[in-house]
């Protein structure tokens, strides 16, 4: 596949599965902290798998990689507790149907959209409106808000990572973390 | 590096790319792109997401459709018009310049003000704005405080004022916007305007409120009300510096006072609740607290800076 037609179908076919992606490896890894990590090691491995060769159905692809990332890993870690592996949710997600997360509707993409826009912090909130809503460039949304152009470009920088975040439904990262983070370490402690 | 760390760099490369990168700053992120597909697929889902925001400008629903087509024909050739005027007149870097301005107001202080495309605008005490007027566009922002608009109608160049994520479109009016934080009240003396909250999901219909009305906004609430004309010019009395009460508590009388006076008016106990009527100059706060003490025979305190109001 040529480098941009991988670029787009990442973006269209593989970016959509992300809730359901994230939701996968929460259920089945328990350090949370980790999670990012796996997500973004899951990517790049179809990334470089399409660019060999374009895989033919992407959701049951995309899970089998995944699956593979946590064995290897939980392979290079001194200890697996048996519930560890028991917890594991191999057989969930296997069909390829399309996904409602796949297929929104137009209208609910814009309610998503819209949620993950309230929750942005004010100042990044008004950037990303204007950039966005108005069309404005960072220079004119600068202009407008009275604020320097490295600000725009950080709260553009903050803006896009935080609606990634909140469309990727990876919910109470910084919450949960230490939880589990607590509870990975204990058995392994006791190993 | 954590996946946190890549994503970092990630974003900051996207919001280069988002205000333009140089020759030399896009090789550097091809170099970085290609160095590992880690950075590359953390680039891609940012960038995907930012792509996907794009579909955000759907919440900008055209203006012109609540005005009357007949002049939009006539409108557009003065556009061209104008628009061939500035570019033949060597307008082109003018055009690509952003032509914010800012105003202030502060305590007690008013300002009037007449933007480029004739609009006016009276600022009230405390205010900041930021106005755009350009050829394409004008938008004013509402940091704080309060401001009345005269605005000079335009159905190809809406005129839209942001009061942290309300938006407020003219739809050819005489409007006022106070804003306290989030919650803003938009005062409609003439015309009509359309108020927003933007992010809130299935809950944002727009709300078109007619001259006479006042549109408040809470939090995630939205009330219309319709208000006499002589309720809407006691709202806008402070254009003359004026304010007018109509059987309130006391306490909503003081901080009246207190947006346009250094020298502040603290009502304490169940004087807080007794309810006055009368209009008043905003900054002679010394004749008002007299008349709560002649009148309800109230005793003041008057430490200089802060005057105290109890039974």
């Amino acid at each position: 596949m040529a480098q941009d037609a991988i670029d787009d179908w990442f973006m269209q076919e593989v970016l959509p599965l992300e809730p359901m992606l994230t939701r996968f490896l929460q259920r089945n890894w328990r350090n949370e902290a980790e999670i990012s990590d796996l997500r973004q090691e899951a990517y790049a491995r179809i990334y470089e798998a399409a660019r060999r060769e374009k895989p033919g159905l992407i959701k049951p692809f995309l899970f089998q990689v995944a699956r593979n990332l946590m064995i290897d890993r939980l392979r290079k870690q001194s200890v697996v507790s048996l519930e560890t592996m028991a917890d594991f949710d191999w057989l969930n997600v296997s069909d390829d149907k399309p996904s409602s997360e796949a297929h929104v509707a137009a209208r609910q993409e814009l309610r998503l959209l819209q949620e993950a826009l309230d929750g942005l912090p004010p100042r990044c909130r008004q950037v990303v409106l204007l950039r966005k809503i108005e069309g404005l460039s960072q220079k004119e949304v600068a202009a407008q808000m009275g604020i320097t152009t490295e600000t725009v470009e950080n709260q553009v920088a903050k803006g896009m990572r935080l609606l990634a975040q909140a469309l990727g439904g990876r919910r109470g990262a910084v919450a949960t973390q230490s939880r589990r983070y607590n509870f990975l370490r204990r058995s392994r402690d006791a190993g | 590096m954590p996946a946190e760390e890549i994503e970092k760099l990630a974003a900051a490369w996207l919001a280069r790319e988002d205000r333009g990168l140089t020759a030399e700053e896009t090789a550097a992120l091809d170099l970085w792109l290609e160095s590992s597909s880690l950075h590359k697929v953390a680039y891609l889902r940012l960038k995907g997401t930012w792509r996907r925001a794009d579909r955000l400008a759907a919440l900008k629903r055209p203006a012109a459709r609540e005005t009357d087509e007949s002049h939009l024909f006539g409108r557009g050739l003065f556009a061209i018009a104008a628009t061939l005027l500035v570019l033949l007149a060597g307008g082109w870097f003018w055009w690509h310049m952003p032509k914010a301005q800012s105003y202030a107001t502060a305590v007690g202080q008013k300002q009037e003000l007449r933007l480029a495309d004739g609009t006016r605008l009276e600022l009230n005490t405390n205010t900041r704005v930021h106005a755009t007027v350009t050829a394409s566009r004008r938008i004013v922002t509402l940091d704080a405080g309060e401001a009345y608009f005269d605005v000079v109608h335009d159905a190809n160049r809406p005129f839209v004022v942001y009061a942290g994520n309300r938006r407020i479109t003219d739809l050819g009016t005489k409007f006022s916007v106070f804003r306290n934080g989030d919650d803003v009240r938009v005062t409609v003396r003439e015309g009509r305007v359309k108020v927003e909250i933007l992010g809130q999901g299935s809950a944002a219909v727009p709300v078109v409120a007619d001259g006479g009305h006042e549109v408040v906004t809470k939090g995630n609430e939205t009330l219309i009300l319709a208000k006499p004309d002589t309720e809407i010019a006691n709202d806008l009395s402070w254009r003359n510096g004026i304010l007018v009460f109509r059987d309130q508590p006391l306490a909503e009388a003081a901080e009246q006072f207190n947006r346009y006076n250094a020298r502040q008016i603290v009502v304490e106990g169940n004087a807080r609740r007794i309810r006055i009527g009368g209009s008043f100059r905003a900054d002679n706060v010394d004749v008002f607290v007299l008349l709560l003490h002649r009148g309800f025979g109230l005793s003041v305190n008057d430490q200089g800076d802060r005057i105290t109001v109890s039974r």
